[in-house]
């Protein structure tokens, strides 16, 4: 499992020296790789199964189709579950409460984060250092168990556990964008839109961010890996919003005990789980070939 | 992980009261009485060794251990080991002289006598005499002290208590109370030496263990006692391991990888599972039952027709499928099963989702959404909340389930709709336990205070004293017809207990009483290693 | 002294960050302080439960201190943290230290043997993805880690017990409880699938690193100058690569412990091993304030301390950035 991101930089696999990447081109560029389209496919049908999976279900996420436990046969396609209900049709409801979940969190968490590591960088002053030791703070902790602590005390509703990531999830993510931002600002176009007037915050928005989400889009595709990973390992220690709900992670805790006499409760969400993280993973880490594959090539100009 | 309290006490099948003398015909060795047919007994000469380790979960780092008190499934576990009660019960149900009293008779409704085998030891080598007897009541009969067994010596004048000789004791009640043989049997009415104090202080008790090692939420250690009272070489195990458990699963991985021999509670789906390993498993038809309870003095539950509404919610033999893998059979929503007083002339309810919309509509509740609140403390108790709430669903009532797992700290006993689990009980003896305003688990705050049903309570006092059978049962019936019309529980099923253990180990029957794994092999001393 | 602190160079960067990481530490004591003060419910009436009287809990709460203002409990707190008193815990009525170091002990050997194993791992097969680039190795090796870096640790530790333990085969204990009295070095193969678990959890991700840090150590100028010179590509190795690569190596040392330190809560508790991350869920889940307080303020010293570590690590590895300090 992908945990904390350590440095204060950007992970050495995105050179920051050339001039910074255009976003959409490096996304284009990327989708060139084998990896990328893997991963795309990967994830793109997972979330397909997610959206429209309550669609094509068969039966209702708690609607009782046999005997506990059963295996494959009749009226359930993959068996049933724990207390009757058919697998198949909890694992098309079981998508939405994981991924949905995971990027509402990754999509605050970058709000928070994009803003806060770039007024920093930009800051070069007190308020840098006061922002980046309050993210030290949250730092301090193993992402799960401050989010383990949080669900626990608080309670599993769905607002928390997405603050709880979300709140994880912001310091690394300000620290990317920091190191991100860091040499842009040195640059002189910068220096430049500020002699000429043009007001600060027009400046972050209009050239630093664009500049810096090259390194940022790797990060994405680490953080929403990572969230799902969190998400679903909340569900399975039992801190799932709805406890009966569908839910991937859920399910593995509900059906593991079973696993000898019926695996497919418990098997299918891991395969779940298990292909939408690799497809996560190989899209971040085609983006991230990409961009060092044009700096590399760049640096030989 | 969740703290239970355990209500769970032994009961007889049939008939309370107790005039005249018991039958005095069981003495020294122990033979327990055979339950039911299945599971592994008896099988060869039992043998003498080994260190018999029990996995049981619902325990956590507030475990005690504690002669005449408990919590949790482990601290029930550990009590056993090393205490016991004046009478006992067999696995039938019926009520020997198999414990520590030689009898226990009535002289008139209003008094018993005790008297004491002769020669029990303690297993720091004191012998049992009456002056014991009385510290354990006393200590009992302690409001301070808050042990389970305080409700049950509501009748007992315990002051009263008088040091007949040695061995003899005599118990003077209050007023009649039918139900004093069978509190004398519940395994937390233990008989403790003067002065004994709960754990930490040492754990000196008649049982045919002594605690040798305790670390509480993870795993405590009992040798044999060697003066142990009982002749015929119980106990048979040189050491009993009890370890605690957070989770099923590793509990069940435990059994199968040879680290327990025993556990409790085992899952239904797992039973197949077992036999195909050559190991076993006992399924005991108790009358135990998983309540959903509604407080009859909290909104919305205060109104007569939303209790209504959601009894008749319910599809029971659904539940039983869905909830115990059909290891259970039908409730009416009432409790004592097995008591002769049980009406099972009451029709028997099924669902009937209109009559329950129509309920609801009445009462103006056909919007609302209600929280229904449940923990992990016994088999099925969080899977029964999910289907009730799923079936309300299909009704077009939305239910909230919340699983809390400090669900018997703070907030037990104050909510209006909770989940929660009884064992087997006499129905004089529940009503005692949870039906009465002083009763120590009243989940549904009954009975209600004016109006129908709060006559309840003088009925109660009328059966208690009543001597003759006929005319009590009477009087339980017309306190069962209040509970079926208007009361708090819905009681959808009553669940099988099941316990898992490996094939070596033999002595175990299923049992009608309410402790799993046969009252753990009845303190761990009628089972052994083949 | 000051003008170190202030000054450039890495003595000057180490002593800053030291001074950091201790105003970290000072600012997480008062949020996990304030945190824990804030948890919904009465702590005394949690741990009497429905014992509880007016006067019972009115005795308790004086025991407790929390009848005194938030500062005073605040200061009792910290100082008595100092000096190495961790209170007493409300559900066990046990000093925390005795509760929490047998646990403690068996944690640190968990993590202590699983980066025992994954350290190595990691560096052997990051340096050799690097030394054979884009080669069969690499490529493999590269997406193999890849997929194994995404799965989160209870899916691994699942899908192990199913192969080893329950399901495919028998051959090791599925439960890794260590009896209270005795160490995991009683029950080594109890160790074993908690430590495969977080091995193929970590170790992936920490082999990548090492392969892109590695990378950019051989191509750096003074081993192309080595090439160029037409030294044996072994001379290269060893004697200029090799002694740069001990900046990977401390990276991966430390990242490998933080990220370990992260992976014990889930697979501690899906194997039932008795360590601290068991005993923290234990504790917010009893209100067990002062255990929950210790546990949190431990493993934030521990992280603090594993990040510095690791900061300091790539900090080392990347010369361009040294010149940032």
């Amino acid at each position: 499992m992908i945990p904390v991101a350590g440095p204060d930089v950007v992970t050495a696999t995105v050179p920051l020296e050339t001039p910074p990447i255009r976003a959409t081109s490096l996304l284009r560029r990327s989708f060139r790789l084998w990896r990328t389209r893997i991963g795309v496919v990967l994830v793109g049908l997972l979330v397909l199964l997610a959206i429209v999976g309550p669609f094509v279900s068969p039966y209702g996420p708690s609607t009782p189709v046999g005997a506990p436990n059963s295996l494959p046969g009749g009226k359930a396609v993959l068996g049933t579950d724990y207390i009757g209900q058919d697998v198949l049709s909890r694992l098309l409801y079981g998508g939405r409460s994981v991924i949905g979940l995971a990027l509402l969190a990754t999509l605050l968490a970058y709000a928070f984060g994009l803003t806060i590591g770039l007024i920093a960088a930009y800051s070069r002053n007190a308020l840098d250092d006061v922002l980046m030791r309050a993210m030290d703070v949250i730092l301090a902790f193993p992402q799960i168990m401050l989010a383990l602590v949080a669900v626990a005390v608080v309670g599993p509703a769905a607002w928390v556990i997405v603050v709880a990531i979300a709140l994880t999830t912001v310091p690394r993510i300000a620290r990317v964008a920091r190191g991100a931002a860091l040499p842009v600002v040195e640059r002189d176009f910068i220096a430049c839109a500020e002699a000429m007037g043009v007001p600060r915050w027009r400046i972050l928005v209009g050239d630093l961010l664009p500049n810096t989400l090259g390194p940022l889009m790797v990060e994405a595709s680490l953080r929403v890996t990572y969230s799902v990973g969190v998400i679903a390992a909340l569900a399975y220690l039992g801190l799932a919003p709805d406890p009966n709900g569908a839910n991937w992670g859920t399910m593995i805790n509900e059906n593991q005990i079973a696993l000898v006499v019926q695996p497919w409760g418990a098997v299918m969400p891991i395969i779940a789980i298990a292909l939408l993280t690799m497809g996560t993973g190989l899209i971040g880490d085609g983006i991230a070939r990409t961009a060092a594959g044009i700096d590399r090539s760049r640096g030989a100009e | 992980m969740a703290d239970i309290s355990r209500r769970q006490v032994v009961t007889s099948a049939a008939g309370l009261v107790v005039v005249g003398g018991l039958a005095a015909a069981c003495g020294g060795g122990s033979t327990p009485s055979g339950g039911g047919g299945g599971g592994g007994g008896g099988g060869g000469n039992p043998k003498r060794g080994g260190n018999f380790r029990l996995g049981v979960t619902g325990g956590g780092s507030k475990d005690i251990m504690d002669g005449q008190n408990i919590i949790t499934k482990p601290d029930q576990a550990r009590l056993v080991t090393a205490f016991e009660t004046l009478l006992l019960f067999d696995d039938n149900y019926k009520l020997t002289s198999n414990g520590l009293a030689e009898s226990v008779t009535a002289d008139n409704p209003k008094q018993y006598t005790i008297r004491l085998k002769k020669g029990i030891e303690f297993s720091n080598g004191k012998t049992l005499t009456a002056d014991d007897v009385l510290y354990s009541f006393q200590r009992i009969g302690t409001k301070g002290n808050g042990l389970t067994g305080y409700a049950a010596t509501a009748t007992m004048d315990i002051a009263g208590m008088k040091k007949v000789d040695k061995y003899t004791v005599t118990l003077p009640l209050k007023s009649p109370d039918s139900t004093v043989p069978q509190t004398l049997a519940s395994y937390t009415f233990c008989m403790v030496p003067v002065g004994y104090k709960a754990y930490p202080a040492p754990q000196i008790g008649t049982g045919a263990y002594k605690l040798k090692s305790f670390t509480p939420g993870q795993q405590s250690t009992h040798v044999r006692n060697p003066n142990y009272w009982r002749s015929g070489g119980e106990p048979y195990f040189d050491q009993v391991t009890i370890q605690d458990f957070n989770d099923s699963t590793a509990q069940v991985n435990a059994l199968l990888g040879g680290q327990i021999d025993a556990m409790t509670d085992l899952p239904a789906s797992q039973v197949k599972v077992l036999s195909g390993r050559g190991m076993h498993a006992l399924v005991s038809k108790t009358g135990g039952w998983l309540p959903l309870c509604m407080a009859i003095d909290m909104p919305p539950f205060d109104d007569v027709r939303v209790r209504q509404a959601m009894r008749l919610i319910v599809n029971r033999p659904q539940m039983i499928s869905q909830v115990l893998s059909g290891y259970g059979f039908v409730g009416n929503d009432l409790y004592g099963p097995f008591d002769a007083g049980y009406d099972s002339s009451l029709p028997q309810r099924g669902q009937d989702i209109s009559g329950a919309k129509r309920l609801l509509k009445a009462a103006g509740k056909q919007n609302f959404a209600f929280d229904l609140h449940t923990t992990n403390g016994a088999s099925g108790m969080v899977e029964l909340a999910t289907v009730f709430a799923n079936q309300a669903q299909n009704a077009g009532v939305k239910i909230n389930v919340h699983n809390d797992p400090n669900y018997y700290g703070n907030q037990y006993l104050k909510l209006a709709f909770s989940v929660d689990f009884w064992g087997t009980r006499s129905y004089l003896n529940q009503v005692q336990q949870g039906s009465l305003p002083n009763s120590p688990y009243n989940e549904t705050h009954w009975p209600p205070k004016s109006g129908t049903g709060s006559n309840f309570i003088q009925l109660y006092n009328q059966a208690l004293a009543e001597t003759d059978d006929a005319k009590r049962i009477q009087i339980e019936q017309e306190m069962q017809k209040l509970e079926y019309d208007i009361g708090g529980y819905i009681i959808p099923f009553f669940g099988d207990l099941i316990d898992g253990y490996a094939a070596n180990v033999q002595g175990l029957r299923p049992s009608k009483g309410t402790l799993n794994l046969d009252s753990f092999g009845h303190g761990f001393r009628t089972i052994w290693f083949s | 002294m000051l003008a170190r602190i202030r000054g450039g160079g890495v003595t000057g960067f180490v002593i800053r960050r030291l001074l950091l990481g201790l105003l970290v530490l000072f600012m997480v004591s008062i949020v996990v302080f304030a945190a824990t003060q804030a948890l919904p419910g009465d702590p005394a009436r949690a741990i009497l439960g429905r014992s509880a009287t007016p006067a019972s809990l009115a005795a308790l709460r004086l025991k407790l201190h929390l009848d005194q203002p938030v500062f005073s409990q605040y200061w009792t707190w910290l100082t008595g943290l100092l000096r190495g008193n961790l209170g007493t815990s409300l559900a066990a009525q046990e000093p925390v230290t005795t509760l929490l170091a047998p646990r403690l002990v068996n944690s640190s050997v968990l993590v202590a043997v699983s980066a025992i194993v994954s350290i190595p791992l990691s560096i052997a097969i990051g340096s050799w993805a690097a030394f054979r680039r884009e080669k069969v190795f690499d490529t493999v090796s590269s997406n193999l880690l890849l997929v194994m870096a995404a799965l989160p640790e209870f899916v691994v530790a699942v899908v192990l017990i199913l192969l080893l333990a329950t399901t495919v085969s028998q051959v090791l204990p599925s439960v890794s409880i260590i009896p209270p009295g005795s160490g995991p070095w009683n029950h080594p193969s109890a160790l074993v699938l908690p430590t495969l678990t977080l091995v193929i959890a970590v170790a992936p991700y920490v082999a990548r690193i090492m392969r892109a840090s590695m990378i950019e150590v051989l191509e750096s100028d003074y081993i192309e100058m080595a090439r160029l010179k037409g030294l044996p590509e072994r001379t290269v190795l060893v004697r200029h690569a090799l002694p740069n690569a001990l900046g990977p190596v401390f990276q991966v040392i430390a990242l490998n412990l933080a990220y370990l330190a992260g992976g014990i809560v889930v697979v501690e508790f899906v194997f039932a091993y008795t360590g601290i991350g068991g005993g923290l869920q234990e504790a917010v889940v009893n209100h067990d304030l002062p255990v929950v307080q210790a546990l949190a303020m431990l493993i934030a010293a521990l992280y603090v301390v594993l990040n510095l570590l690791a900061d300091l690590a790539t900090i080392m590895v990347t010369p361009r950035l040294r010149t940032r300090l």
